[in-house]
């Protein structure tokens, strides 16, 4: 208690001390105010003398602005007049001029995709300068400028009649680099070792196409590459390379093969399938059929084919009636039908199932082609028509498997229907024949 | 001469729209007709010698009416029946084939379209028009070779039936 007292004590009397600091601060701000006051007085002159300097300023500025505008116009009317003089003086020339311009434009462009390019290089940048020059008003053409773009035409035109061969980098298939004899068939095909090339001219080099054309096509090229002298037949591409570029997109066998899916494999499997079995089927009927043929030219019944054990039947039971020897005989023909036609009704479910499957694959295509309609429109025919050829591929590859399946049933069923024929109406009768001839 | 080299050329210039598969038709219609002809020539020909034989084996026989001697008359009818059938499974199949190579023909010309539409992506005619004659050519040819075979084919087996059943009223059995 008497603690916290003496502590209200204290704090009692550092208050008044706080008042005490906070008069005397306030007359230390107002002389301090006072003597600001009298700075800024002294201030204010030198403000307006500085306006005043900044306002002639400007005035200044602005005349000089003035004289400037009508120099500029008064050079503008003497650059129209100067313009009028050159284009008085060129007279027909500018024409000449235009002219120049529009050739070595389209000089220009067509170098650029030229294979002549690939040899003659930077032919296109020459005639993209010129045409910027003969663009500009300020620069003249001169006798030698003109010279050279003639000389280029004519060059263009003299190399299209030639085949040249020469040595340089062929970006190959791997994608390495190799230095090879290019042959170059005038403006339209590159050929080297037999491979139709291509120029790509924006990055200025010779590729071998990816996809080449049919041999016989190959076969002309590598003709033409060995040839020294004569004539030679040749699959030129009168387009310059864009038919051979197209091939590229078109489908081989293998990629039409795989864009059947899932289902073209299905199809694919299931033929071979039908091809492994018609071979043993066809294989063993032949055997079968040999040895059969065997039996029936010897008297000897024998054990290892169908007419022989059907034969034998008959010394098994040498004192039964004929009517119970017929029914043991039958009996013995349904024991080796089997045998004969077995697995044969599976080759001809495949050959039904075959164009069923391919049927099933193209309206799963069809199918997948409306969705991608739904989705993207019907805008791009390329997507369209990708799908449906896709579809369609199952279907050949149905009847692929189906035609050579229902051919192969028919050899092997009548092969085996023969056989049983042999069994069934002509064992009775050899059997008849022989006792006989035994009695 | 000049005719023939003209129907030769024709004939190329056919093939050459058709597509493979018109000579796939080709070949098998051929073979067909070939099989035909023989099986004429058989019936014609070679048969009218083999049922005289067959019949007269059968009137020389002492008796003609134990179990012995049905049994032989069935394997002689059946030796006949073999005789006669053969090769008309071949000339069948061959019929049902035209039809469908015509159809695989069709399917291929039509994908050949549809490639030219995805790859130059426009619907012209013009470079659509081998595929288009590709996808019809081979219909109508497999469709001509099978009527040309259907006719004969048809003759054939009812000809091959009624000559068995002649052939057993023939052998007679004694009673």
């Amino acid at each position: 208690m008497a603690l916290s007292a003496s502590a209200f004590a204290n704090e009692a009397m550092d208050l008044d001390a706080l008042l005490k600091t906070l008069e005397s601060g306030q007359a230390a701000q107002t002389q301090q105010n006072k003597q600001r006051e009298a700075e800024f007085k002294s201030r204010e002159d030198q403000q307006v003398r500085m306006l005043n300097a900044l306002v002639s300023d400007r005035n200044n500025q602005l005349n000089r602005s003035e004289r400037m505008e009508t120099q500029f116009e008064e050079n503008e009317i003497k650059l129209g007049n100067l313009s009028d003089t050159l284009s008085k003086r060129m007279g027909s020339l500018k024409e000449l001029f235009g002219v120049l311009q529009q050739a070595s434009g389209d000089a220009s462009s067509k170098f650029r995709t030229s294979v002549v390019s690939a040899e003659i290089q930077n032919r296109s940048d020459v005639m993209d300068e010129m045409a910027k020059k003969m663009g500009s008003t300020s620069k003249l053409a001169s006798i030698e400028d003109i010279e050279k773009v003639w000389f280029e035409l004519q060059r263009e035109m003299t190399e299209q009649g030639k085949v040249t061969r020469y040595n340089t980098d062929v970006i190959v298939a791997g994608g390495e680099k190799m230095n090879k004899e290019v042959m170059r068939v005038g403006a339209f095909n590159l050929i080297a070792d037999g491979k139709y090339l291509t120029f790509n001219p924006e990055t200025n080099t010779i590729s071998e196409l990816t996809r080449q054309p049919v041999s016989r096509f190959q076969q002309s090229a590598a003709d033409l590459q060995g040839a020294n002298s004569g004539n030679v037949d040749f699959a030129l591409d009168p387009t310059g390379g864009s038919i051979l570029g197209l091939l590229v997109q078109a489908p081989n066998r293998k990629e039409q093969v795989e864009q059947g899916g899932v289902v073209g494999y299905v199809i694919l499997a299931v033929g071979a399938l039908a091809l492994l079995i018609a071979l043993e089927r066809f294989v063993s009927l032949m055997l079968i059929g040999a040895k059969i043929k065997r039996q029936l030219k010897s008297d000897v019944a024998k054990d290892d084919n169908p007419l022989g054990r059907v034969m034998k039947v008959k010394d098994q039971y040498p004192d039964v009636a004929y009517d119970t020897l017929e029914l043991k005989l039958s009996e013995a023909i349904l024991r080796e039908m089997p045998k004969i036609t077995r697995n044969l009704t599976l080759i001809k479910i495949i050959s039904v199932v075959a164009p069923l499957l391919g049927l099933l694959g193209t309206v799963t295509g069809m199918i997948n082609t409306f969705q991608a309609i739904t989705l993207f429109g019907t805008g791009d025919p390329k997507l369209m028509a990708g799908g449906i050829s896709t579809a369609l591929v199952t279907t050949v590859l149905g009847l692929v498997v189906a035609i050579p399946t229902v051919f192969l049933y028919t050899v092997l069923n009548t092969r085996s229907r023969n056989l049983l024929l042999i069994l069934q109406e002509q064992s009775a009768g050899i059997i008849a024949e022989r006792s006989e001839k035994g009695a | 001469m000049v005719l023939l080299v003209d129907a030769i050329t024709a004939l190329q210039e056919f093939l050459d729209t058709g597509g493979q598969v018109l000579l796939v038709i080709a070949v098998v219609t051929f073979a067909m007709w070939l099989l035909i002809l023989e099986r004429f020539m058989y019936f014609f020909g070679k048969y009218r010698g083999y049922k005289k034989h067959t019949v007269e084996t059968w009137q020389s026989r002492a008796e003609r009416n134990s179990w012995n001697a049905e049994q032989i008359r069935q394997a002689m009818i059946s030796k006949a029946g073999i005789a006669l059938n053969s090769n008309l499974p071949f000339i069948n199949v061959m019929v049902a084939l035209c039809p469908l190579l015509g159809l695989l023909g069709t399917v291929t010309g039509m994908i050949e379209v549809f490639n030219v539409m995805a790859i130059t992506g426009s619907g012209s005619a013009r470079s659509m028009a081998a595929g288009v004659s590709k996808a019809t050519i081979p219909t109508m040819a497999g469709m001509v070779a099978a009527l040309s075979g259907v006719f004969a084919s048809t003759y054939l087996q009812r000809k091959a039936k009624r000559e068995v059943e002649l052939l057993e009223d023939k052998l007679l059995l004694d009673h």
